[in-house]
């Protein structure tokens, strides 16, 4: 039994000397507000030549890349993507999927968290909502791309016009239409409300034109009881508003797909499995702009801590193993209950032409996280789960690919299947929403305070070391 | 509209499979009276021809004991047709005068929604502005519009052909009969495979072909109410 | 009646209590608590600091405009049906499975949209009380924004000063 003894002492010994310093976290090692104003403000303002040729470079890439390409297709017609009878949707809709799904996460993290009181979203919530208005922005671009006739997408709007017909409210594109409006408009809302106090900080120490800039957004605001309680009302009612309305955009995207007759589409679950894929991709994006921000933007090493990786590392590895379970879940019955041509659409998933997209997706959502994140030295390498979190959104994007094009083209009459393969035109509108996304964001990191400064010091308070015994405990107040 | 006929009329097809030699004589006429423009040889086998109506071809048995087997596929005016729900500017539209399934290309967006929801698969797409060369601009039909690139577009049932017989029989004071109206395709038929009428008057050919022993429906367990009735002996559905 | 001139007293981020303290000392002045104000950098619950509750109209304005949106996605819908009937897929024309995501999605509009709308009405609106701003406020102090009779000048100080507080003496500094 000494040989037990043994062991457990040593397992002793060396946790007390992996002990913790409690400092490691960013709530428990305050540092004053004046000093975090200036390195926010810091961060905000200084632009390398590096960065402004970056940003030169992307302009020129979305003015070709998206814009070009869209352009040239508006005037030539919809035959430059390479869609085609059977498969009448292809990387429009992918990417259009894809990004909606990236916009999910701010809204995770600024509102699920926030009501669930989660400290560690703290520094990052402005990062993630941004992340949510720009990858709306991308996204939103794609039901308008993919319309054959683009100059009257206006007609999905309800409006009066002179034959009095309104758009058609029992189809899902117009409830699509409707909730996208909806989640854009409110994330960007849900975006500024926080905003205002920060940038009444920036106003304070700004001159020229951003002062010019702040003072309007700041909208006057000076900090009194009345101004605080109303933000923080208004931000407690969205974050609670905003969260249906999240699960709402996704289940109605996943509707697009799941009201009709295609084979494989037809399935009650796709709304949840969905929604789930969307976090996992979306809480992926956030890993992957906090690493940039962090090796990119000036005093964010402060703000933006191995500890944050650490968390958003093991919700990642949640949400990759509650996606294999809805994966499964629809896998299996459809394989279990479903037709013959189900059955047949399952093998040529598996083993047709394409299956290596299929096998992507389970080796990058499945394989990938749960053979890494379990790992806490791992999450708590930057360029690490860095690089899972990118392996991640490619297969989230593999997964959509697999749902669209490739369930398309094999349905009832195999007289009718067809394989698609996607054009320049088609990749080079993709990588060009890409390009924007990553502009916007750029462009936003040098405009408005990256980090919610009074969120942050909010929370430090709230936060403090009390020694007890020999060590040093953290403890909570309790402010509300 | 309804100073047309008096009661409402339910047009339906027949299309008798075993006298179907796989001609393709109806796919030719159908696009000559729709003014379907020709997508060219590497457009069209990429699946991009915009054919109203299309023989599907199967094999049969094992080489060399080889039989094709040919299924005229065209819109099959779907009672309650999947693809009409989905769009969200109303360009697909069910119509309570004909009974059939209309696509409004004036309409269209182009989100080929309907199209993806198309069990049959019998919708196609206007990749491109298709231009018809100058002399055979000539065939156009004018009873038919163009379209333009952007749009949705599938079968008609031929409706031009269909208000022209109403008219005709109105002109001269009498009720439509069988056989007064026939589509391109069932008029090009060299086997007359293809039948034509009304299907709420029990006489008429079409019915009198839909209550036979060898009907069925294209994908009947759907429940979208095909309008198209195809006919088919070998045994396998009871004939 | 001449105006009485406006003061501001700033305290450090961490002298949270004497912040509370100096609240006590002004009202034993006789200064109304409607003559006072509370700047601060983070929020602090109106308990903290002994002030009465500040309200806002922001949560009603949110539920208005929560059932605005509700009423015109319902009109909405009937209108549309009843302006130009046409027949889908053999739907009825109001079909309650159908109508649940609209109403739902209009509804949240109305209601975020609207809470948005709240706060900015209520922010650009004229408010009541003494107005003054340091820039020391976003840097996390808290500051006591009052306003002050001359003759009470002295004792004031006095009060102020023991509890370490920096005075500011401005009658209109806006931001």
């Amino acid at each position: 039994m000494a040989a037990e003894v043994k062991p457990y002492q040593r397992v002793y010994k060396q946790s007390e000397a992996e002990e913790e310093d409690p400092r490691q976290h960013l709530m428990l090692d305050p540092r004053p507000r004046e000093e975090m104003n200036h390195m926010v403000m810091e961060a905000m303002t200084t632009t390398s030549r590096r960065y402004w040729i970056i940003v030169g470079a992307l302009a020129v890439a979305v003015a070709v890349l998206l814009f070009g390409a869209w352009g040239n297709m508006i005037f030539t017609g919809m035959g430059m993507a390479g869609i085609r009878r059977p498969v009448f949707w292809g990387v429009f809709i992918v990417t259009f999927v894809f990004w909606i799904g990236i916009s999910h996460a701010g809204t995770f993290v600024s509102a699920i968290l926030r009501v669930f009181k989660a400290e560690f979203r703290r520094p990052f919530t402005r990062a993630a909502e941004l992340m949510t208005t720009f990858g709306l922005a991308a996204g939103a671009l794609y039901p308008l791309i993919h319309l054959g006739r683009v100059w009257v997408f206006y007609w999905m709007i309800p409006y009066p016009n002179s034959r009095w017909l309104w758009p058609n409210f029992r189809s899902a594109l117009v409830w699509d239409f409707l909730a996208i409006t909806t989640y854009l408009l409110s994330s960007t809302i849900y975006l500024y409300l926080p905003l205002i106090p920060d940038v009444a900080m920036a106003r304070d120490r700004s001159t020229g034109w951003r002062h010019t800039l702040y003072k309007l957004l700041a909208l006057g605001f000076r900090g009194t009881e009345a101004e605080w309680t109303r933000i923080r009302k208004a931000i407690n009612i969205f974050a609670f508003a905003i969260i249906p309305v999240m699960f709402s955009v996704h289940t109605i995207v996943s509707w697009d797909f799941a009201s009709t007759k295609v084979v494989g589409w037809q399935s009650t679950i796709f709304g949840p499995y969905f929604i789930i894929g969307a976090i996992l991709s979306g809480v992926s994006a956030v890993i992957t702009i906090l690493f940039v921000l962090r090796y990119t933007l000036k005093n964010m090493d402060y703000f933006i801590r191995e500890e944050h990786f650490d968390a958003l590392g093991l919700l990642v590895l949640i949400f990759s193993m509650a996606w294999a379970y809805f994966f499964y879940n629809e896998y299996l019955l459809h394989w279990y209950g479903g037709g013959t041509v189900l059955k047949q659409l399952l093998t040529l998933h598996a083993s047709g032409p394409s299956a290596w997209v299929w096998y992507l997706m389970l080796a990058c959502n499945v394989a990938v996280p749960w053979l890494t994140l379990w790992n806490k030295k791992l999450r708590r390498t930057p360029w690490a789960i860095f690089i899972v979190s990118i392996l991640i959104n490619v297969g989230m994007y593999a997964e959509r690919y697999t749902i669209i094009p490739l369930t398309l083209g094999h349905q009832r009459f195999p007289f009718d299947w067809g394989e698609y393969t996607p054009r320049l035109t088609e990749i080079s509108i993709a990588l060009g929403t890409l390009c924007l996304f990553v502009l916007l964001y750029l462009l936003a990191s040098r405009l408005i305070p990256l980090i919610p400064v009074w969120e942050v010091q909010e929370g430090q308070e709230s936060h403090r070391l009390r020694k007890v015994g020999k060590t040093q405990v953290p403890s909570v107040s309790e402010l509300e | 509209m309804a100073e047309v006929t008096e009661e409402k009329m339910k047009w339906g097809m027949a299309i008798d499979l075993d006298v179907c030699t796989g001609c393709n004589a109806c796919v030719t006429a159908c696009a000559m009276e729709n003014n379907i423009p020709f997508t060219g040889e590497d457009e069209s086998g990429y699946g991009r021809g915009l054919h109203w109506i299309r023989i599907q071809r199967y094999w049969h048995g094992d080489y060399p004991e080889i039989k094709p087997d040919y299924s005229p596929m065209l819109c099959q005016q779907c009672g309650n047709a999947p693809c009409e729900p989905v769009c969200p500017v109303f360009a697909a539209v069910h119509s309570e005068e004909e009974q059939i399934n209309l696509q409004v290309y004036n309409r269209c967006i182009g989100t080929r929604y309907c199209a993806n929801n198309c069990p049959y698969l019998s919708r196609v797409f206007n990749w491109f502005d298709y231009e018809i060369p100058e002399p055979m601009a000539y065939y156009l039909n004018p009873s038919v519009t163009v379209r333009r690139r952007g749009v949705m577009e599938k079968c008609t049932f031929c409706v031009q052909r269909i208000h022209a017989g109403q008219e005709q029989a109105k002109a001269e004071g009498r009720p439509v009969q069988d056989g007064d109206i026939v589509p391109a395709c069932a008029q090009a038929c060299p086997t007359d495979a293809i039948i034509f009428g009304d299907l709420s008057d029990p006489q008429s050919r079409v019915s009198q072909m839909a209550r036979s022993q060898r009907s069925f429906r294209q994908l009947e367990e759907l429940g979208t109410e095909p309008r198209v009735i195809y006919l088919k002996g070998g045994g396998q559905y009871g004939g | 009646m001449p105006e009485d001139p406006v003061h501001i007293a700033l305290f450090e981020e961490d002298r949270i209590d004497h912040a509370a303290e100096a609240l006590d000392r002004l009202r034993a002045l006789g200064i109304r608590d409607k003559d006072m104000s509370v700047l601060s950098g983070v929020p602090y619950s109106d308990k903290i600091l002994g002030r009465p509750m500040a309200w806002t109209r922001v949560p009603i304005i949110a539920l208005a405009g929560a059932g605005v949106g509700f009423a015109a996605s319902l009109a909405l819908i009937l209108i549309a049906n009843r302006q130009y009937p046409l027949v889908v897929g053999g739907f009825p024309y109001v079909a309650i499975p159908t109508i649940i995501p609209v109403t739902f999605e209009l509804t949240m509009l109305g209601l975020l949209i609207s809470t948005f709308l709240g706060v900015f009405v209520e922010m650009i609106s004229p408010t009541y009380g003494p107005k003054a701003y340091h820039p020391k406020i976003s840097d996390g102090y808290i500051g006591i924004v009052f306003t002050c009779p001359p003759k009470l000048d002295q004792p004031m100080h006095a009060a102020l000063t023991e509890l370490g507080a920096e005075l500011v003496h401005q009658s209109e500094v806006q931001p």
